[in-house]
């Protein structure tokens, strides 16, 4: 069958790789800044230390995983208090909650 | 621009007396994580810097997460250097070539030490070497919840590597007889003292068999984005295994308890056992990509074109098929062109449409043991390895 298969292909030529289907625009095609809201600093001072904000904004969670993401960070040396944490994890579920079940 | 906002970042860390703070660990950090190499981790890209091709798609600005766009992925069996993906988890260390050493370390009778020129002095091979990210095809996935970069197609690339055979210098440095396993530390390093090394380990008799350490990419010196001076290539694994910027090899009794061993880089399956350690992520799975016809693209009337690429693990690819009724029927493809045993292939087909149309064009590998990529690949909790056939609808005209 392989054979076959190969045999029907020599009519194409060899290796027809192309440049004729154009370039691609470059994208950034993500939001490059934090949502609007309460605990946007906090993002801002937390995140940013090691990552760009599209790694968040790129993201849809629900609350047990920000949590988690959250404490992994902490114990990666991200410095919150209790207030801060419980913040920021507010408001990443209310601009990067889950996304709906496609 | 993420570049603007990064430097207003820094400039109000600067105003609070942080940035001093922050940007100051890193030569220190770096010195005493990696004595040998003195690497000196930039802080991040530099501010709005683009990537390097506009074929690439950037999906996060630093650490640098870069994609192939289909488009551009198509043109060629070999990727070039500024089309292929690009994946770091910690920082991009800039690494002087004219200071790197490689140490070859651990359960070894005679530790190496290598300068640049000593390793370019070995003779060196060439092999085509596909990797693919683990995440490649995260974003496509079907679930409420995901972490981490959405790739979605191009996070593979094909190039020629070139370098040092590992069991080479392994010989040479005489491996002990209790050593099982071999751990890669990059040069890199994180922003905070607390973030994790970047270390993973792969057993020996893999880096006996067709490990390289590569050092040259598509006759090219190694470039500082892809790992360059110095990487290591593990054929048939997924790209996380192919520890760029590595400093120091160093054999051991057991494998690498590093979090993107332990913790990282495993199947979770919505629902498994907590108790149960998860499963590994370590060969590529079967897969293809269709790079023509294009997602909401238009082909001629008469014989249309259908092309793309197919890759796997150590089993190989045997076949590839098409389907152009929603995968009622297939037809087989034929092979294109090169072939290397770590690399994908490049394959073709046509069809003859004599109207106008709307079509939908499928296509399923299947790999030496008889693995056929699934319609649906199972959704796990980060990500990985996302083979599900991909469907792509574009219409004649």
């Amino acid at each position: 069958m392989l054979v076959l298969a190969a045999a029907a292909v020599a009519g194409l030529g060899v290796l027809a790789f192309s440049d004729d289907q154009g370039k691609a625009p470059r994208k950034r095609i993500y939001e490059q800044q934090f949502a609007e809201g309460e605990g946007k600093a906090i993002a801002e001072r937390s995140c940013l230390i090691c990552h760009s904000q599209t790694l968040v904004t790129q993201q849809a969670k629900d609350s047990t995983a920000w949590e988690k993401t959250l404490g992994t960070m902490e114990k990666w040396g991200v410095k919150l208090t209790r207030e801060e944490h419980d913040s920021l994890r507010t408001y990443l579920l209310a601009h990067y909650g889950p996304r709906a079940k496609k | 621009m993420a570049g603007m906002d990064r430097r207003a970042f820094l400039r109000a860390l600067s105003r609070a007396g942080l940035a001093s703070w922050t940007l100051g660990l890193w030569p220190a950090l770096s010195r005493a994580a990696t004595p040998a190499a003195k690497p000196t981790p930039k802080p991040s890209k530099t501010p709005a810097a683009a990537p390097p091709s506009a074929e690439l798609i950037e999906r996060n600005a630093w650490p640098e997460h870069y994609e192939t766009t289909l488009p551009a992925l198509g043109k060629s069996w070999i990727t070039r250097n500024d089309r292929f993906f690009v994946r770091s988890h910690l920082p991009v260390p800039i690494v002087d070539p004219a200071t790197y050493r490689l140490e070859v370390t651990g359960l070894v009778a005679t530790p190496l030490s290598l300068s640049l020129a000593d390793i370019k002095a070995i003779p060196s091979m060439e092999a085509a070497v596909t990797l693919e990210c683990a995440g490649n095809g995260r974003g496509l996935f079907k679930l409420a919840n995901t972490s981490g970069t959405q790739w979605e197609r191009g996070a593979v690339g094909n190039a020629m590597w070139g370098g040092v055979k590992l069991p080479f210098l392994l010989r040479r440095a005489q491996v002990l007889p209790e050593a099982r396993h071999v751990w890669f530390e990059g040069a890199d390093v994180g922003t905070l003292p607390e973030v994790p090394r970047f270390v993973r380990s792969i057993p020996l008799e893999k880096a006996m068999f067709d490990v390289l350490l590569a050092h040259t990419m598509n006759g090219e010196p190694l470039p500082g984005l892809h790992g360059g001076p110095v990487r290591v290539i593990v054929p048939a694994w997924y790209g996380m295994a192919s520890t760029k910027w590595v400093t120091r090899i160093r054999l051991e009794k057991t494998a690498s308890d590093n979090h993107f061993m332990a913790r990282g880089y495993r199947y979770n399956y919505p629902g498994d056992d907590p108790s149960l350690v998860p499963p590994p992520v370590e060969e590529m799975k079967i897969k293809s990509v269709i790079t023509r016809p294009l997602e909401g693209g238009r082909e001629a009337i008469g014989r249309v074109r259908v092309q793309g690429f197919a890759w796997a693990g150590s089993m190989g690819v045997r076949l590839v098929e098409t389907s152009i009724d929603r995968g009622k029927t297939w037809k087989p493809a034929g092979f294109m062109g090169d072939t290397a045993p770590g690399a994908w292939r490049a394959w073709a087909t046509e069809y003859e449409i004599k109207a106008p149309a709307r079509l939908t064009m499928m296509a399923r590998a299947t790999d030496g043991k008889g693995e056929v990529q699934p319609a649906e690949a199972m959704g796990n909790l980060a990500g990985y390895g996302n083979n599900s056939i991909h469907v792509v609808s574009f219409r004649v005209a």
